[in-house]
């Protein structure tokens, strides 16, 4: 029987943003593997990589050098469309200034992934928002608009977002950096609990020390290497 | 994805608003310059009914002559032209010959039928031999001929197929029916001729009647004549023929102008206004196009993070360029819709009394016309949008 690849793995990663006069490293020499079901969470001062990281993992940006793999299979040679899948069908996405569309109520901004995945059915699609808000405990919330939410609702329709896809992997970049003590608080336990009950794959950049304990898993970065 | 689109720029038509007053304006545009191209293709499309090749107008000035002697002096000139090498044959007219800008109208009406139909129309005084000099066709009847010379009740007219089917709707001939000038006098037609349509090509086609001028005739049609001449004749035979007039009337001046060439005035005359309306339109749109543009470019670069959000939830590149092509249509067809119901409103309240076919089908132009150029406006903005990259787009939050 063969093992079972780690559904994230990071080889010999680096990342460098280049102008004309500078070349800033944003990662060197980076190596991580993040297995089925895991929760990490990764610290560092700001500037020191986390969120580019995160991109890389994300595929939403390509390394300078380094393979990324997904489910065993390096990604870094694949086409736009076949990242965009894979992004589709995959990974779910929080970001900290919640990224919702303010033209679009609370269930459209959740069938977005939903969207770019051919052959899912309108009335399928508005089934499955329903449930992913009903799963983050804002049903009552459908036909709003994201002004006229608090910013723990706005995070929490973000996290139904990135449910309504069913994703395996959760990418959350400081979830709750934008909220008070307690909404923050009530957002690491709903991504805990999504951990915990469905087995879903997350990984968490933040700040909050107390909440990165919480997690399985802790990965400190500093300018750009990973230190623990 | 078309739903959400639409519900996308529903919930964003205020933001859009300038950017659909724009659309509706550049369809207004569009449409005012197709209903103006369309009718005008389709009344150059048209049969003018006549041949002007080789057809001269020859204006007389009797100068200082006693009027008494003038009837004596066209019949000697007529005489001698007949007579001259290189004319066909030749005709009286009265001043709105083929192309002139001169136009004679009036109404006439059916002297019995349900309602008693009538037709506004042009006027043509016309003697025996103009239909041999314009080549005109006969539909039915006959042309002016010697028995119009006997006296009779009612004097004759000729009318045009488009007359006949004016005056007499349910399809009756017009032979031998009665009409009356505004109900002043009553003339029997005679004969249907095809269509006439001495105002050129760019003039709307409208019923026509011809009024018959007797070679005896004194009054009338002194001092025009349309005079068809042998293929290839040039400046010797105009030379002649000026020689000739003024030998035979006694010192009459005269001046020639070939069909053709007042043609080609009449044509440039009439496409002036239009041509005129065309640039004037081009700037609209140009200045309508650089609007376009210029608001979805800002667009796209205020919406740098929502296109990066749906990067990073699955839009491919070309999902994202669909996507702005997709905004810009949704919008222009909000922008068309309240385009169209100005529109409609010209051929049902039958503005400038020009045909709802003519509406129709400029709105249909001006609709394709109007997808195009949002189109081509949205094309670079939407490649822009295609290159953003989701992660640099999401970090500038």
């Amino acid at each position: 029987m063969q093992p079972i690849p780690p559904v994230i793995r990071l080889t010999n990663l680096e990342k460098v943003y280049q102008t004309k006069t500078i070349e800033t490293v944003a990662l060197s020499q980076v190596n991580i593997s993040i297995a089925r079901g895991e929760f990490v969470s990764v610290m560092g001062p700001s500037g020191c990589g986390k969120s580019t990281l995160l991109s890389l993992m994300g595929l939403l940006d390509e390394p300078s050098s380094g393979t990324i793999e997904i489910d065993g299979r390096p990604v870094t040679s694949y086409s736009d469309k076949e990242l965009a899948g894979l992004r589709n069908h995959k990974i779910g996405f929080v970001f900290q200034s919640y990224h919702l569309i303010n033209d679009l109520s609370v269930v459209d901004n959740v069938e977005l992934p939903l969207l770019y995945r051919p052959g899912v059915k309108g009335s399928e699609r508005r089934r499955r928002a329903l449930a992913a808000l009903d799963q983050v405990g804002l049903n009552a919330r459908t036909g709003h608009f994201p002004a006229q939410l608090s910013g723990g609702q706005r995070q929490r329709v973000a996290i139904a977002r990135a449910l309504a896809g069913q994703p395996e992997i959760i990418l959350a970049d400081e979830p709750t950096g934008n909220l008070d003590s307690v909404m923050g608080e009530e957002i690491m336990e709903l991504l805990l609990g999504l951990n915990r009950d469905q087995g879903t794959t997350l990984v968490m950049v933040t700040h909050d020390e107390q909440q990165a304990r919480k997690t399985q898993r802790l990965i400190r970065f500093f300018d750009g290497r990973q230190v623990a | 994805m078309i739903r959400h689109l639409i519900t996308l720029m529903w919930n964003r038509k205020r933001a859009n608003g300038l950017l659909i007053l724009e659309i509706l304006l550049a369809f207004v545009v569009l449409f005012a310059v197709s209903s103006v191209g369309v009718y005008s293709w389709l009344n150059y499309r048209a049969p003018l009914g006549f041949t002007y090749d080789n057809v001269w107008k020859v204006q007389l000035n009797p100068g200082t002559q006693p009027a008494a002697e003038q009837f004596a002096s066209l019949q000697r000139v007529l005489a001698r032209l007949r007579s001259t090498p290189g004319v066909v044959t030749l005709s009286r007219s009265v001043d709105n010959t083929p192309f002139a800008f001169t136009t004679n109208t009036a109404e006439f009406k059916a002297r019995e039928g349900k309602n008693r139909p009538d037709a506004y129309g042009d006027i043509y005084d016309a003697g025996p031999e103009l239909r041999d000099v314009m080549g005109l066709r006969m539909v039915a009847g006959r042309w002016f001929d010697q028995r119009d010379e006997v006296s009779a009740r009612y004097p004759p007219i000729i009318v045009t197929e488009l007359t006949q089917a004016a005056l007499f709707p349910d399809g009756k001939s017009a032979l031998g029916q009665l009409i009356t000038d505004n109900d002043r006098e009553t003339y029997r037609i005679v004969g249907v001729s095809g269509p006439y349509r001495a105002g050129g090509e760019l003039s709307e086609p409208q019923p026509g009647y011809f009024l018959y001028i007797s070679p005896q005739d004194t009054a009338r049609a002194l001092f025009n004549l349309l005079v068809r001449v042998q293929p290839g004749s040039g400046a010797a035979l105009e030379k002649q023929l000026n020689a000739e007039i003024r030998a035979a009337s006694g010192g009459w001046a005269s001046s020639i102008v070939a069909l053709p060439d007042e043609r080609a005035t009449k044509l440039k005359f009439s496409l002036t206004p239009p041509a005129i309306l065309g640039v004037v339109c081009v700037f609209l749109l140009v200045n309508v196009a650089l609007g376009l543009f210029g608001v979805l470019w800002l667009n796209i670069n205020q919406r740098r993070a929502e296109l990066g959000v749906r990067r990073a939830l699955g839009a491919t590149g070309a999902a994202i360029s669909r996507q702005v092509l997709g905004e810009i249509l949704v919008l222009t067809t909000f922008g068309l819709g309240l385009g169209l119901l100005v529109a409609a409103q010209f051929p049902l309240l039958g503005v400038l009394d020009v045909k709802a076919g003519v509406y129709g089908t400029a709105m249909a132009l001006a609709a394709s016309g109007l997808y195009l150029l949002a189109t081509v406006c949205a094309l670079y903005p939407s490649q822009l949008a295609a290159g953003i990259q989701p992660a640099v787009a999401l970090r500038e939050e």
